[in-house]
């Protein structure tokens, strides 16, 4: 927190050049993403914790009730599923119906090929980082957080009910009552219960949801992706809902960052409450890699369009001549300014879709997790 | 004609709940056990597809509190309606366990049927009980949620069944209730033609005798945002919501749309439910509408029992084990 607190801020903006982004440009593509996707809004947070590079009512962005159907665990991604690789366009967001633009998605289409419910992916103990002999596999120690300690089989651990009072109380209220939906619904219906699932797919599929957030990291110039998991239907087709454990959000990250860049940590814009979070190091990098990608065929898209434009009917946009990238020190604002479509389009990609390609990249991060809102729904 | 069947609130505490609860009862309540305000939200229901069966999973009907719950004038997430509750913070689990629970579930009930009978307004109709007992040391939390709801004698029956919004409305009206509810949620609002032609007319429950008053009964609509999402089972509110139709403004039939369409259908199917329910064969008892029915709504546990629910926050909240995991 001291070299967060240490570090200046971000002014100039450089996205294309190195996947940063100034907090002005990340409250543009937080209003771009709250606006395109309205389960996203933003929060202002604990006031003791506001950031004052950041608006006070727009200090980080968050979704809640996040689906998540499956453990990432349950998805061991081998070489034949790559038939399962599936191209999906975002062409509509960045108006390029540009091949360029697609991006890939694995395991589509493909059934689980464990058993989830008789493996519900234990993840037996937590490899140390230092301790290759797993070799790749999740063993070793991470602290004494462990699945397998008291409470047995790790999934859909429910807190000891031997320590909740025993009060039940039947005679609380009739418990016929003929106007209150059973938990289960007719088998007709199409539309199942989370909490019948299981019974209704003959294999476990366990619904969780997760809160997601979406904080600025000031000192990697970078967003910063928070999770709270709840627990939704557990094994006993009962309603848990409790907070999940560190180890069971573990279980929905994909092996490839589980232990390694997802980790606990306290949520910055709260007094108290701690998260499970990706390491914000490597997303500049990341990030940078895929802008370079998707700018090359947004230009490419808008080159083409030019050249039809200009070959069509005179027109005293033609002379203007636009340079390809936003300037250097633009902050995100002036972007707003309406312009007709074709001079916005000759910009290459816009910093108001840095969130929206950020999300696509935490999805292959969080694989089970339907944090990118922009295919799932 | 099938008996209707809602489909009850599930609570859904948000761990910064518990943080605010534990800072509330060192720094404010100490040792009071007064009970206090305290506001919840819920939102339309929500499903999910499942990509790799196709099938279509519906989430809980969740009633969610959050870390804002004790904080006063709170405005309610985006798409949500706020509810207000009653909370009650025990210090020693023999007093949880030992608490007048039905004292306490009937004075939130006694309040509900006052706003009905009385005030005749829809504001209190959706409220909630919360009993707590906290153990700050080992970061364990156990509470039980009642959400009061009136048992109608007879049961509400609905005609035929609950059928897609689609197909009792047309796309530009449902498109219109669509856009009316996501700049300003209500939990009930009342929905008639346009007396010219186009886009409908949405009016709060309030204006029921002057919105309906030149409108034929087959063309009054009583929505409410629903937060379930399953097909065959409207969910919690819609029970108060009838109690305080029959009581205020009687009819035999009541059209009901279920509101569950948060944002714009992609395909355009719209997944609001639609039904035409009455009570019985339509004969009232004289007394019915000033005699306060029973009411029910505990929430049940885990197990499926009416008993209270604990949250294990140990992983996320104690220093030391928190320390372990950060090595």
């Amino acid at each position: 927190a001291v070299r967060d607190y240490l570090s200046p801020v971000l002014k100039e903006s450089k996205f294309k050049e190195h996947g940063r982004i100034t907090p002005e440009e990340f409250v543009a593509a937080g209003d771009f993403l709250a606006y395109k996707f309205p389960v996203w809004s933003w929060e202002k947070g604990d006031a003791s914790k506001a950031r004052d590079y950041l608006p006070t009512d727009k200090q980080y962005l968050v979704t809640r009730g996040v689906p998540c159907l499956r453990r990432a665990t349950a998805l061991a991604y081998t070489d034949a599923d790559e038939d399962a690789e599936r191209l999906l366009s975002i062409g509509d967001l960045s108006s390029t119906g540009n091949e360029a633009d697609e991006w890939v998605e694995t395991h589509a289409g493909r059934a689980s090929d464990i058993d989830s419910g008789a493996n519900p992916g234990v993840i037996d103990d937590i490899p140390d980082v230092d301790d290759h002999t797993g070799e790749g596999a999740l063993a070793s120690a991470m602290g004494n957080v462990s699945l397998s300690g008291a409470n047995g089989d790790g999934v859909g651990e429910i807190p000891d009910m031997d320590e909740i009072p025993d009060m039940e109380e039947e005679d609380l209220e009739a418990d016929d009552d003929e106007a209150t939906a059973a938990p289960r619904v007719t088998p007709t219906s199409r539309i199942i219960d989370s909490s019948e699932v299981e019974v209704a797919k003959g294999n476990l599929l366990q619904v969780r949801t997760y809160d997601v957030m979406i904080s600025y990291d000031k000192y990697y110039q970078t967003p910063r992706i928070w999770l709270i998991g709840y627990d939704e239907a557990s094994i006993n087709l009962a309603f848990n809902r409790t907070p999940l454990t560190p180890p069971q959000i573990f279980q929905d990250v994909s092996a490839d960052h589980a232990f390694k860049t997802v980790t606990i940590e306290a949520f910055p814009h709260s007094t108290s409450l701690q998260a499970a979070s990706v390491h914000p190091c490597k997303h500049a990098s990341v990030m940078k890699k895929v802008i370079e990608r998707m700018n090359a065929g947004v230009i490419e898209e808008q080159q083409a369009q030019r050249k039809a434009f200009a070959s069509g009917p005179a027109s005293p946009k033609d002379k203007q001549k636009k340079w390809l990238f936003r300037r250097a020190s633009g902050n995100g604002k002036e972007d707003k300014t309406p312009t007709t479509p074709g001079e916005e389009e000759m910009e290459g990609m816009r910093v108001d879709f840095y969130l929206v390609v950020f999300l696509k990249f935490i999805a292959s991060i969080v694989p089970t997790i339907e944090v990118d809102s922009t295919t799932a729904f | 004609m099938p008996i209707v069947q809602f489909a009850p609130f599930s609570s859904l505490v948000q761990p910064a709940f518990w943080h605010a609860l534990t800072d509330l009862k060192i720094d404010v309540l100490r040792l009071s056990d007064e009970a206090i305000p305290v506001s919840g939200s819920y939102s339309s229901g929500r499903s999910v597809k499942d990509r790799e069966t196709g099938t279509e999973i519906a989430l809980g009907c969740n009633l969610s509190v959050g870390g804002e719950a004790f904080q006063t004038a709170v405005q309610a997430p985006s798409h949500s309606v706020p509810v207000t509750g009653v909370f009650k913070n025990f210090n020693t689990i023999e007093e949880f366990k030992a608490a007048d629970k039905t004292a306490l579930f009937n004075s939130i009930a006694d309040e509900i049927w006052n706003s009905i009978v009385v005030d005749r307004s829809t504001a209190l109709l959706t409220r909630f009980l919360l009993i707590t007992f906290a153990d700050l040391k080992k970061y364990k939390y156990y509470y039980w949620f009642a959400f009061p709801a009136f048992v109608a004698k007879p049961a509400w029956e609905i005609d035929g069944e609950w059928k897609p919004a689609g197909e009792e409305f047309d796309d530009d009206t449902l498109s219109t209730i669509q856009s009316h509810v996501q700049t300003s949620p209500t939990p009930f609002f009342l929905i008639r033609p346009s007396q010219k032609c186009g886009v409908p007319e949405i009016a709060s429950l309030e204006q029921y005798d002057e919105f309906f008053a030149n409108v034929s009964p087959e063309q009054r609509t009583i929505a409410f945002l629903d937060p379930s999402a399953l097909s065959t089972n409207p969910g919690w509110p819609l029970r108060n919501l009838l109690a305080f139709l029959r009581t205020v403004h009687p009819a035999y039939t009541y059209r009901v749309l279920c509101w569950r369409d948060a944002e714009l259908p992609v395909s355009g199917a719209w997944k609001s439910r639609f039904g035409v329910v009455h009570q019985g064969t339509g004969e009232l008892a004289k007394d019915a509408e000033t005699t306060k029915p029973a009411a029910v709504g505990w929430e049940k546990n885990v197990q499926g029992k009416l008993g209270p629910r604990m949250a294990d926050l140990a992983p996320m909240m104690d220093p030391t084990r928190l320390a372990n995991q950060a090595v």
